[in-house]
């Protein structure tokens, strides 16, 4: 008898069964902790989006056409991700998994494979998407008292609205496995972190953050407003999940968009799997194929590392983790991603023309080198869960070789730790002081935040490498480790710790940006919270790093238990 | 008369998961030159064992001492006169041949002057020599598993540990293997071997242990283990099936 394709499911469940009974020492104090972080996060995005819907409300017609724009915006942006979320799993649930042999030497056929890899795809690629969207959703429906029905309406919308991009993104896996002239499979990556990038400039595009920001053009709002819809945008499914859901928060219906959301879905999976089924087998036969030993000797690198003054042990551990990144596609092709998203960054500040605002100009653009302090955080910690957080995890099944040296672990964790600061500092470093040169913030705040963003990647690239030693995983390639249970708490506490550090250099640096608008110079207690809140911030990041490098060592010294 | 240090020394070591206890108060000594085989069933205890003498595990009590360095408590000095050959060779992927062993010689402090030379050696010793600039993605089992005692041998340890050196190679690569092995113990060098392979215990090991259940129940030369059989003329592998409950293997024509 043939089971139905959920069987194939059956060993991922079980697992996952199987990891939940799982009892640790520690499992409820790191519950209370990461479920407690979790609540926070959410209860921040419901209050978050509940307070701007009650604000919209003041503004009647004009608030709910924001209101309208904004749900379309928020799925844009979900949409791009999951697209690019779902080329990303695709690859390695459909074509890298090692589970595939197994599953592929049985009698299950294609369309059976097909439909519970991607019914994992699906989930694996959208889970967190989803975890962001319903607390925003919920508080868009509270501040509108919505009734149930849209609540349903809501579930209706996510379901077939993630399962379009995940069914988009598997068919490009497909095509790419294909099609793809260099035989390793992974090396695709990189095109996917491009495709990614430009998908974010067409996003960008389609947004034009810049407009809002043309004061001329306020008297005038339907003409704003009619720049902000590009003709292409009603075509996409975000546009449809937006609508159907605005209607549904009016008490209404809007049966056209649901209708078109749950039949593109639906015929985009009966096309998918058609092509599965046509060419699936031939993609992971070509993805086996013994890779062409292709590669750059980076000579260079012994050379340069040769005049650094390092022990032997760990220039070679240096040259090491430096060659394998620089080899490894799949890892450095995400720093591609990395750079367009800084460069799109840099390029909002270069559109920004405050001086159209020309009474706040001043004051405004070092509010903004605050937010700029608060996106660069969030680019660290971004840039430190992708490539710091996997650093332990790298080592792979390759990590007895350093655990059978004479090497300690001490000294082999510090030394993913100084390889992962130095490009981070760098980089962020370079993103700050040219944002904030564009913006032509005061000299003062300059400084301070150029000497935050030194505590703060030392405190989060610290946390990232220690967390990623308590929570190794080093059967997954990279951009699984990031997504990790793990990987997820450090994107939390590190989100709560940039949150920490702008509160506490920003308010007392506001105290003396008023002042300095006033004219007038800073009291001796103005001076003293200056220096307690500047003395907090630098204290909090150093016991943060110091305290996760030496939880990090621990956790691997009891690995061996 | 003074007395050879022992390379190897494990003293009442025990390792337990929970409950169940894998390997059960084993002492055992590796003198210097000595192939000593480790030899059980599957799941008796070998690799476990092997493990905690690399490094890689806690022993849960007991002592391990290499070349006279407590792995306890000096583990750096213990380690740097171990060699560790694991069953399965799982090296970085993304380095070459060579660049792998210099890499794993600095582990081991050495550096320029010489590694390279010695990386060379290694390599040609091991029929590696043309494979040094290739990726090691490339290499099939077998080189990858003669990379490793490549790596295993660079630092010229006092004293090896083999987990199951055989598995994967062809008889070509396996002879090239016994022929080192042979060549290290004339040289001093102190290895503690696991096998399945009881030809090979029988051919190249001085002394060998068998272990079951966590404990060793047997332990000698080989001509003394095979004197524990029921006949004075008992090849190993009946006297290891007598000693390790495999006598149910008969049973098998009955089933299939």
């Amino acid at each position: 008898m043939v089971r139905a394709y959920p069987y194939l499911l059956l060993p991922h469940v079980l697992s996952s069964r199987n990891r939940a009974r799982r009892r640790e020492r520690g499992d409820f104090r790191r519950a209370l902790l990461f479920g407690g972080v979790g609540i926070a996060v959410c209860a921040a995005l419901f209050q978050g989006s509940f307070w701007l819907t009650g604000h919209l409300e003041d503004y009647a017609e004009l608030g709910d056409f924001l209101l309208r724009m904004g749900l379309s915006w928020l799925f844009l942006t979900f949409l791009s991700f999951l697209a690019f979320s779902g080329v990303v799993t695709a690859l390695s649930t459909f074509f890298l998994a090692e589970d595939l042999r197994l599953l592929l030497v049985a009698p299950v056929a294609t369309r059976r494979l097909f439909h519970a890899r991607f019914l994992r795809t699906v989930v694996q690629a959208s889970w967190m998407v989803v975890i962001f969207l319903v607390p925003v959703l919920v508080g868009v429906g509270r501040a509108k008292c919505a009734g149930a029905a849209f609540y349903v309406t809501a579930l209706l919308t996510i379901v077939p609205f993630s399962i379009i991009p995940v069914a988009a993104g598997t068919a490009v896996t497909l095509l790419l496995v294909n099609t793809f002239p260099a035989r390793r499979a992974r090396d695709i990556l990189m095109l996917m972190g491009l495709l990614f990038a430009a998908s974010l400039v067409i996003v960008l595009r389609f947004i034009r953050p810049e407009q809002l920001l043309r004061v001329e053009s306020l008297p005038d709002l339907t003409a704003f407003f009619a720049t902000l819809q590009s003709p292409i945008t009603p075509l996409l499914p975000s546009f449809w999940a937006g609508e159907t859901l605005f209607a549904s928060l009016q008490g209404g219906r809007d049966l056209l968009h649901a209708g078109a959301l749950w039949t593109t879905a639906l015929a985009s999976v009966v096309v998918v799997r058609a092509a599965s089924e046509r060419w699936y087998f031939s993609g992971y036969s070509r993805s086996q194929e013994a890779p062409k030993a292709r590669f750059t000797r980076f000579g260079m690198l012994d050379v340069v590392a040769r005049t650094l003054p390092l022990s032997i042990g760990r220039r070679q551990l240096l040259i090491k983790d430096l060659k394998i990144f620089l080899r490894d596609v799949s890892q450095w092709s995400q720093l591609l991603l990395l750079l367009a998203l800084v460069l799109l960054y840099l390029y909002n500040f270069r559109v920004l023309d405050l001086s159209r605002i020309p009474y706040m100009s001043g004051f405004v653009k070092n509010i903004y080198a605050f937010l700029n302090l608060g996106m660069a955080g969030f680019v660290l910690a971004t840039v430190a869960v992708r490539f710091a957080f996997p650093a332990v995890s790298a080592e792979g099944a390759s990590f007895w070789v350093i655990r059978t040296s004479p090497i300690t672990l001490h000294d082999f964790l510090w030394s993913k730790f100084w390889t992962a600061v130095v490009p981070v500092l760098g980089l962020t470093e370079v993103l700050t002081i040219t944002a904030n040169e564009f913006l032509g913030v005061d000299p003062f705040l300059k400084v301070i935040t150029a000497l935050a963003i030194v505590f703060m990647s030392f405190a989060l690239v610290g946390l990232a490498v220690g967390l990623g030693a308590r929570y190794p995983r080093f059967g997954a390639d990279p951009s699984q480790v990031a997504g990790s249970y793990g990987g997820v708490a450090f994107m939390m506490q590190a989100v709560l710790f940039v949150i920490a550090m702008i509160v506490l250099i920003g308010w007392p640096s506001s105290v003396y940006l008023l002042q300095q608008l006033r004219g007038r110079p800073t009291s001796l207690s103005q001076d003293a919270l200056l220096a307690i809140c500047f003395l907090g911030a630098s204290g909090l990041s150093i016991a943060i790093w110091l305290l996760s490098m030496r939880s990090g060592v621990r956790a691997l010294q009891q690995m061996s238990d | 008369m003074l007395r050879v240090p022992s390379m190897i020394v494990i003293h009442d070591l025990v390792k337990r998961y929970g409950q169940f206890t894998a390997v059960d108060a084993i002492s055992l000594e590796v003198m210097p030159g000595e192939i000593h085989g480790f030899l059980g069933p599957n799941g008796a205890g070998k690799t476990t064992t092997l493990r905690m003498i690399a490094g890689l595990l806690k022993p849960s009590s007991g002592r391990i001492v290499v070349n006279g360095h407590d792995l306890a408590t000096h583990p750096e000095a213990a380690k740097m006169s171990l060699g560790f050959i694991p069953d399965r060779p799982f090296i970085y992927e993304k380095l070459t041949a060579g660049e792998f062993l210099t890499f794993h010689g600095g582990l081991y402090g050495l550096g320029e002057p010489g590694i390279g030379g010695r990386v060379r050696e290694m390599l040609e010793l091991f029929e590696l020599g043309k494979w040094e600039h290739e990726l090691v993605e490339s290499f099939s089992h077998g080189m990858k598993q003669r990379l490793v005692m490549c790596a295993a041998f660079l630092h010229r340890p006092r004293a090896v540990v083999v987990d199951e050196p055989m598995v994967g190679l062809d008889p070509r690569g396996a002879r090239l293997i016994k022929d080192v092995f042979r060549k290290m113990s004339a040289h001093g060098v102190g290895i503690l071997m696991s096998t399945h392979t009881l030809e090979v215990a029988q051919e190249m090991c001085d002394r060998i242990s068998i272990i079951l259940k966590g404990r060793i129940i047997a332990r000698g030369t080989v001509t003394e283990i095979r004197a524990m059989g029921a006949q004075d003329d008992d090849q190993l592998t009946a006297v290891f099936l007598k000693l390790t409950g495999g006598s149910a293997l008969q049973e098998i024509d009955e089933i299939v």
